[in-house]
């Protein structure tokens, strides 16, 4: 009989009593198919180990945090400042979200395009749709809980959107809210959520989510023309997976471990050099000089809502989510059988495809937000020196005129002011004095009128300014026929 | 994959008590009907205490979402001189309906539009698109939403940009010489049935109330 | 735990006996607190900048010129449409009051807009007060006028427009020769313009355009013969008499008839009242 050391009785002890060893070695051990052992299966442990992290991180910043209307800003601010490293707790568990958002985007098209979803896995898929869903959620949420200017007003935005539901909107507005406005029960409630019901129920599903991993088996890797059939699907991957599978651990979950420890790693060390976000200004409703923009995963969202013509809104708001749900529910029952291989799924790739340059783009418009007048524009961008080297004191006045009527809001000069409008650098080129002056006067498009917010000196002020803005080299447009008709200069 | 491969090399197990095994009297529970009898009686007991409170805590859940006129109420935006004639200027009031935790949150800001003697016009600083703070510009007479670029006249009309209709408006007279609106609740398109812009003359809102 | 003691009384004495070995220790020891201090990251490129402040908040004299006086003053007090608040004769000529006036009411007329919250604006009577102060202490200079003594600021009299005009073709018009539509003759430009706005340019000039002062032929340039103070009324009143009526400088706030949202106050409130008996059941 071999000697039992102390530990091995201790274990002993517990493990009779636990009795736990059995179910985990089964896991552990559990054959997978040997190409699973791949770089490309890491994302979704990677995308659980963020959550794990962010929930340590959570619990740690709830140390300090208040969650009430009236200190939550100032708690961000101890945080920050007067707790040592409690900057950096914040900036991890910002960073975490930012990264975990991305892990279950790519997590969930690589799975897509492996075909992952297909028969027998297609309630795992469906749960994963719902994590997706929760995870958005807890982003919301969170950056609700950083209560400042941008959570203040981004909150706004939300509760807009939902007051657009017709009949209960504007009960599902004060369910929201907890009141008539957004104030300290508001707060208290997306606490709630995000500290107990959604992480709660991302605790359920992933549970579940990965339950299911463990039973169903890894996906193998998709062959092109190994179709999958409902009636011989499972015997065909449980050979697989004993003929040419190897044990679970360590076999594939090393590359699992390697990148939960490179993601962990990467939010320390982006969360060290690019510091926490925010707070900005207090969530003071009486300060309106402020720019609000949500956070990264929702500029898209923000994008569009500026694209949308006005009757479009509310049927896009309302129905395109619930559509956008539903199809990815739908994506595993009508195409649970079949070809996995994404070289066979023409169609799916450009979905893909389409998807993330679309997202891209709008992601990209939101980081800018062209169409936003800057609204400090007119009394900070100054006009450049060389416009005004020649120009008439008629045109210097104009140049106060397009400044004081706030024109730089939405048009830029010299690469300064809003976009909303043309830049108008050369606009002499392209416009006539007469064309200017109606354009000013009626405005037009996306531009209101300003003819009885103009006097006439001001109107013809700001039109011989305008018509200064031309190229050296290149002449200002004028009506050729205007000398034959009246006396006046084109 | 649940199936263990009996090929596969098991570590040792230890000698362990199974305490998993029923007492010797349990038999098959669907032929002991007096105690499938009881157990259905305990999960009558839990359903009927269950929905029994389930009224309660529906109903703490549910109380924010009431009538809009228990929120509201005429509130003062001090006396009228404040408001000169012929400009927009933003006001503060404490919004009439606080809980003690708002801190800072219970102030809500509106505009003043002093028409000429003694007719005003209140605007929610809220856009009609989503709800961001719109900024008066007095200079050239608009309101501009930093963000999604709405736009309105000074009568608070649509000038331009995504907002379907014009700025809401609070209700107003005046107590006592000071200007006093009917307001309580976050302006949204939910419950702008109170909040009805009628366009007056410029601008073409598509939305006349 | 007898021999630590032991090795701690050592070490003592051996410190005592040996004074560079103390000294060396009380230099070093702060180094050993140092990754600790590193602990607190605030060192780090990622420790976050101090607490925003409202709006309202900041008194930088440079962030406020930046935020709402470069549009039209020029990002440094010049090269812009508007006056050069950079002018140091312009300091000297005008005062605090006045500055302060401006700043915070605007100017009448004139795309001066108001900034301080009583007048609409977005600034607060400190914000004001810090812009002025700021301006002075970035650009007055001590001795503006080298001695020499300038016109009052402010108009004295009335001048006479036909002098005016004798005085503007002698001293002005040599220069001012744009287009007569662009000019400053122009009544479209002079409805744009204070009486003020012209006599405070010709007696400070603007030198960064190239207007002299009241006693030079170019910024910088040759001392010619000061223009009197009477010389000075007489041209801004020959300036202010081509002015068009008809032509107003700027739009004021419209009016309009019919208001909605008027709710008749209640009856019982109603009787209290008397100063906004018109205003009531005008619904």
């Amino acid at each position: 009989m071999p000697r039992i050391t102390r530990s091995q009785r201790m274990y002993d002890w517990f493990e009779r009593r636990l009795q736990i060893e059995g179910p985990i070695k089964d896991a552990a051990l559990h054959q997978v198919p040997r190409e699973t052992a791949s770089w490309w299966y890491v994302f979704g442990s990677g995308a659980f180990t963020l959550f794990l992290f962010q929930v340590v991180t959570g619990i740690l910043l709830a140390i300090i945090y208040v969650p009430s209307a009236g200190e939550a800003w100032n708690s961000l601010n101890v945080l920050n400042h007067q707790i040592p490293l409690g900057w950096y707790l914040r900036a991890l568990h910002g960073w975490g979200s930012n990264f975990m958002v991305a892990i279950v985007f790519i997590h969930m098209t690589q799975v897509f395009l492996f075909g992952a979803y297909k028969f027998p896995r297609e309630l795992t898929w469906i749960f994963g749709v719902f994590l997706l869903i929760l995870t958005l959620g807890m982003a919301f949420t969170g950056q609700v809980l950083r209560f400042d200017q941008d959570a203040y007003w981004g909150l706004g935005i939300g509760i807009s959107m939902v007051s657009r539901v017709p009949v209960i909107g504007g009960g599902l507005v004060h369910l929201l809210l907890g009141g008539p406005i957004m104030a300290g029960t508001t707060l208290a409630r997306f606490f709630d959520l995000h500290v107990f019901v959604i992480p709660g129920l991302l605790f359920g599903f992933a549970g579940l989510h990965i339950w299911m991993v463990l039973k169903l088996g890894i996906n193998e890797w998709p062959m092109p023309g190994r179709l999958v059939r409902r009636a011989t699907y499972v015997e065909e991957y449980n050979r697989l997976a004993h003929e040419d599978g190897i044990p679970f651990i360590p076999g594939a979950f090393w590359k699992d471990l390697v990148f939960s420890a490179a993601m962990v790693a990467a939010v320390a060390v982006c969360a060290w050099i690019f510091g926490p976000s925010g707070p900005g200004g207090p969530p003071d409703p009486a300060i309106i000089q402020t720019n609000p923009k949500p956070d990264f995963p929702f500029l898209w969202i923000f994008s569009i809502l500026a694209y949308l013509p006005p009757a479009l809104e509310t049927p896009v708001i309302l129905v395109a989510p619930v559509l956008a749900i539903l199809a990815l529910f739908a994506v595993p029952l009508v195409a649970g059988e079949g070809e996995k291989s994404w070289r066979r799924r023409p169609v799916a790739v450009l979905a893909v495809a389409f998807i993330a340059v679309a997202w891209g783009e709008f992601t990209q418009l939101g980081t800018t937000t062209p169409w936003s007048p800057h609204m400090d524009a007119w009394s900070s961008d100054s006009i450049p020196v060389r416009y005004l080297r020649t120009a008439t004191p008629l045109a210097r006045q104009g140049a106060n005129v397009f400044q004081e009527k706030q024109c730089r809001n939405c048009h830029s000069i010299g690469g300064l002011g809003g976009q909303r409008g043309p830049a108008l650098d050369s606009v002499a080129t392209r416009m006539t004095r007469d064309q200017l002056r109606f354009k000013v006067v009626t405005g037009g498009g996306n531009m209101p009128a300003f003819g009885k917010n103009l006097s006439a000196p001001e109107i013809e002020a700001l039109v011989a300014f305008l018509s200064t803005l031309h190229p050296a080299n290149e002449a200002p447009a004028y009506t050729p026929s205007r000398p034959y008709v009246t006396n006046s200069p084109p | 994959m649940a199936e263990n491969d009996p090929s596969q090399p098991q570590a040792p197990t230890l000698p362990t008590a199974d305490l998993s095994v029923l007492p010797a009297g349990a038999q098959d529970p669907r032929l002991v009907s007096r105690r499938w009898l009881f157990f259905k009686a305990g999960l009558a007991i839990n359903a009927l205490v269950g929905i029994g409170l389930a009224i309660p805590i529906i109903r703490f859940l549910f109380a924010s979402w009431r009538r809009d006129s228990s929120y509201e109420s005429w509130i003062s935006l001090g006396p009228i001189e404040s408001f000169p004639a012929g400009q927009t200027r933003l006001a503060v009031f404490k919004n009439p309906f606080t809980r003690p935790l708002d801190g800072i949150t219970d102030y809500v800001a509106c505009y003043v539009r002093h028409v000429a003697s003694n007719q005003f016009q209140v605007f929610a600083v809220n856009c009609a698109h989503l709800g961001c703070p719109v900024r008066w510009f007095p200079q050239s007479q608009l309101f501009m939403c930093p963000c999604h670029g709405g736009v309105y006249y000074a009568d608070g009309s649509r000038a331009s940009g995504p907002p379907e209709r014009g700025l809401f408006t609070y209700d107003w007279k005046i107590v006592s010489g000071e200007l006093e609106i009917f307001a309580g609740q976050m302006p949204t398109l939910s419950n702008s049935a109170k909040l009805v812009n009628i366009s007056i003359g410029e601008g073409k809102s598509p939305c006349r109330g | 735990m007898h021999r630590r003691m032991r090795d701690w009384a050592r070490l003592r004495t051996r410190l005592r006996t040996r004074p560079w070995m103390y000294i060396a220790l009380r230099l070093t020891s702060p180094l050993a607190f140092a990754p600790l201090a590193l602990l607190c990251g605030c060192n780090s490129p990622g420790y976050p900048p101090p607490p925003a402040k409202t709006p309202g908040e900041i008194t930088s004299f440079a962030t406020l010129y930046a935020q709402n006086c470069d549009s039209c003053h020029g990002s440094n007090g010049q090269d812009g449409p508007a006056l050069d608040l950079a002018n140091p004769e312009y300091l000297a000529l005008a005062d605090d009051a006045t500055l302060r006036k401006f700043t915070a009411e605007g100017v009448t007329g004139t795309e001066m807009p108001a900034f301080a919250t009583s007048a609409g604006g977005m600034l607060t009577d400190a914000q004001i007060d810090a812009l002025v102060t700021g301006m002075r202490k970035a650009w007055s200079k001590p001795n503006a006028f080298v001695g020499a003594v300038p016109p009052p600021y402010a108009q004295a009299k009335a001048g006479d427009p036909r002098h005016g005009e004798q005085t503007y073709q002698t001293r002005c018009a040599g220069c001012h020769k744009n287009s007569p539509d662009e000019e400053i003759t122009s009544p479209v430009y002079l409805a744009l313009v204070s009486d003020q706005g012209l006599r405070t340019v010709i007696i400070a000039g603007r030198p960064d355009i190239g207007q002299p002062d009241w006693r030079h032929d170019a910024p910088g340039g040759k001392l010619t013969t000061p223009l009197s103070a009477s010389d000075v009324e007489d041209v801004v009143a020959y300036l202010a008499s081509l002015r068009t009526p008809t032509l107003p400088g700027r739009v004021q706030a419209q009016t309009s008839a019919k208001i909605p949202n008027q709710r008749t106050a209640s009856k019982k409130r109603s009787q209290t009242l008397s100063a906004s008996a018109a205003v009531r059941g005008a619904k």
